[in-house]
């Protein structure tokens, strides 16, 4: 209990910092739909694009004329940050104590690893649930704002849950990486490498038609914002997909950190 | 001096490595999608023809620009311009401040050599790999283009686009600088440099979706318009003043706050 308390006194600041910024760009964007609103002949044009173009501008098959649409386009650019922050923070609050030689002081106390890692885990989580409920409010008031006072909610809900899955992949993958990478202060850059080519590989997937099996290699098209906007449901194969994505990194993470050679 | 330079470039080896060869593969992948997306192209352009052109220039995808190959280009640097500038953010950032978090900055500065040196080394590094980058991936992509057939790009053009990516990196590269030597405390440079970046591509997406001028002198990734550069064959000027004043300022400023700064020795 003591290492989740002191976790979470310790990224207090950070959590602070990335909720403004998420509150920031929910607020920029929705903004810059009030913008585009105005400029009604633009719209004309995207509509007449045949789909793999509008889609290299990320518009896909999803009306950018209403503020869901537009939060729908927008959403991809939440979930990149909200990826980021995942998988940073999965990777440092392992490596961490490594990086900053307190690994040998927390070790030798009488606390299992296991224990310390899913204390740690478990600190991860709550913070990734702090910043998800952040843009969960963020994103119904800046929606509502720009509709009139009306908010899809049960749509954005689904989003943000479908946020939340993807937060915690990207966290267990961190976590996942600092367990195995051998140098602790590359735990964070292994864990971003992946983020953002499973980022480009999901822009590549938008592009193209070919090889639409790949995308069950990036998280940024489990839960596809476009697909719920329209349908109000996600695909459900995706969530077992995920569950096991999940799980298979836990294993991996408490597996290699028992048996970890931790640099000291 | 040389010996700080040799030792950064060393220290930098294995990821600039790395970095050509995830670049140069996600490039050549997106470039492999051209052949199947010429035939839409063809499509679209008849039903481009029916808006007005001065309403499609305004939007970016006027007919001779948006439907060539160079068009097609233009998409990818911007999702390599992304790439890279995390790329040049995060060697700005790192190149200084690790020698604090790594605590090996006691060791460096008592050494016979001022400080002054220290940045200079440091830069001139930063320069190398940033240089050694573009020139590999340009390389790469200019074997691509006449490895694929039915491409038409002129070289200048070719040139003055990929050549934008070098010039969007060394903002970050300055940004980078700045950051390191003015904050008080880096815990963790990766997750500063990621989120500068993103921060100021997202102001760039959504601006130029509604057609945002003012915007343009914020963010280096709309510092170039590709349509510009396909119609006249050069930059725009206004923009080449405000990156060089950018720049010059942060790199003086860089200089000037780390000759002063209270380096961390613990």
């Amino acid at each position: 209990m003591n290492i989740y308390l002191r976790e979470l006194k310790a990224r207090r600041k950070s959590i602070i910092f990335w909720s403004i910024g998420l509150f920031l760009m929910d607020a920029a964007s929705m903004n810059k739909f009030a913008g585009f609103e105005k400029s009604g002949q633009a719209t004309q044009v995207f509509a007449a694009f045949p789909k793999g173009l509008a889609r290299a501008f990320g518009l896909g098959n999803v009306d950018i004329n209403t503020a869901l649409g537009w939060f729908a386009m927008a959403f991809m650019y939440l979930l990149v940050l909200v990826a980021i922050h995942a998988s940073l923070l999965g990777a440092g609050i392992l490596a961490e104590e490594e990086q900053d030689k307190t690994a040998e002081f927390l070790y030798a106390k009488p606390i299992s690893r296991a224990k310390v890692v899913t204390e740690k885990l478990l600190a991860a989580l709550t913070l990734i649930i702090i910043l998800n409920i952040v843009t969960l409010l963020s994103s119904i008031s800046m929606v509502a704002a720009f509709n009139k006072g009306v908010s899809p909610t049960q749509e954005i809900l689904l989003m943000m849950a479908g946020m939340f899955v993807v937060q915690i992949i990207f966290m267990v993958i961190g976590s996942a990486a600092a367990a195995i990478v051998r140098k602790p202060k590359y735990a964070g850059a292994a864990a971003s490498a992946i983020m953002f080519a499973t980022f480009f590989l999901s822009l590549w997937l938008d592009i193209t038609e070919k090889l639409p099996w790949l995308k069950y290699f990036t998280p940024f098209k489990y839960f596809d914002a476009k697909i719920i906007a329209n349908h109000a449901k996600f695909d459900y194969a995706f969530i077992v997909i995920s569950i096991g994505v999940i799980i298979a990194m836990l294993t991996m993470t408490y597996v290699s950190y028992n048996a970890r050679d931790l640099k000291i | 001096m040389l010996n700080m330079y040799l030792h950064e470039l060393k220290q930098y080896r294995r990821i600039t490595m790395i970095w050509i060869v995830s670049l140069v593969t996600t490039a050549a992948l997106y470039m492999a999608l051209y052949p199947s997306f010429a035939p839409q192209l063809d499509a679209m352009k008849k039903i481009l023809e029916n808006y007005p052109k001065v309403l499609l220039d305004a939007l970016g995808v006027g007919p001779n620009v948006f439907l060539s190959f160079a068009g097609f280009y233009s998409i990818i640097m911007a999702y390599m311009m992304l790439a890279m500038s995390i790329q040049a953010m995060n060697l700005g950032t790192g190149i200084v401040a690790k020698e604090e978090h790594s605590h090996t900055a006691e060791f460096l500065l008592a050494k016979p050599v001022n400080r002054t040196q220290v940045l200079t080394a440091k830069l001139l590094a930063a320069l190398t790999i940033l240089l050694i980058t573009n020139a590999f991936f340009m390389a790469a992509m200019w074997a691509e283009i006449n490895f694929l057939a039915d491409i038409l790009i002129a070289g200048k053009i070719f040139i003055l686009m990929t050549l934008t990516l070098f010039i969007v990196q060394l903002f970050f590269l300055g940004l980078g600088f700045l950051v390191s030597v003015t904050a008080p405390k880096i815990r963790s440079v990766l997750s500063i440099s990621l989120s500068t970046v993103f921060v100021f591509y997202v102001i760039g997406v959504f601006d130029s979706i509604i057609g945002s001028k003012a915007v343009r002198y914020i963010t280096p990734f709309k510092f170039f318009d590709n349509q510009y550069i396909i119609n006249n064959g050069s930059y725009e000027p206004a923009f080449l003043v405000v990156e060089a004043v950018f720049l010059a300022a942060a790199f003086t400023a860089a200089y000037y706050f780390y000759l002063k700064r209270d380096i961390r020795t613990t």
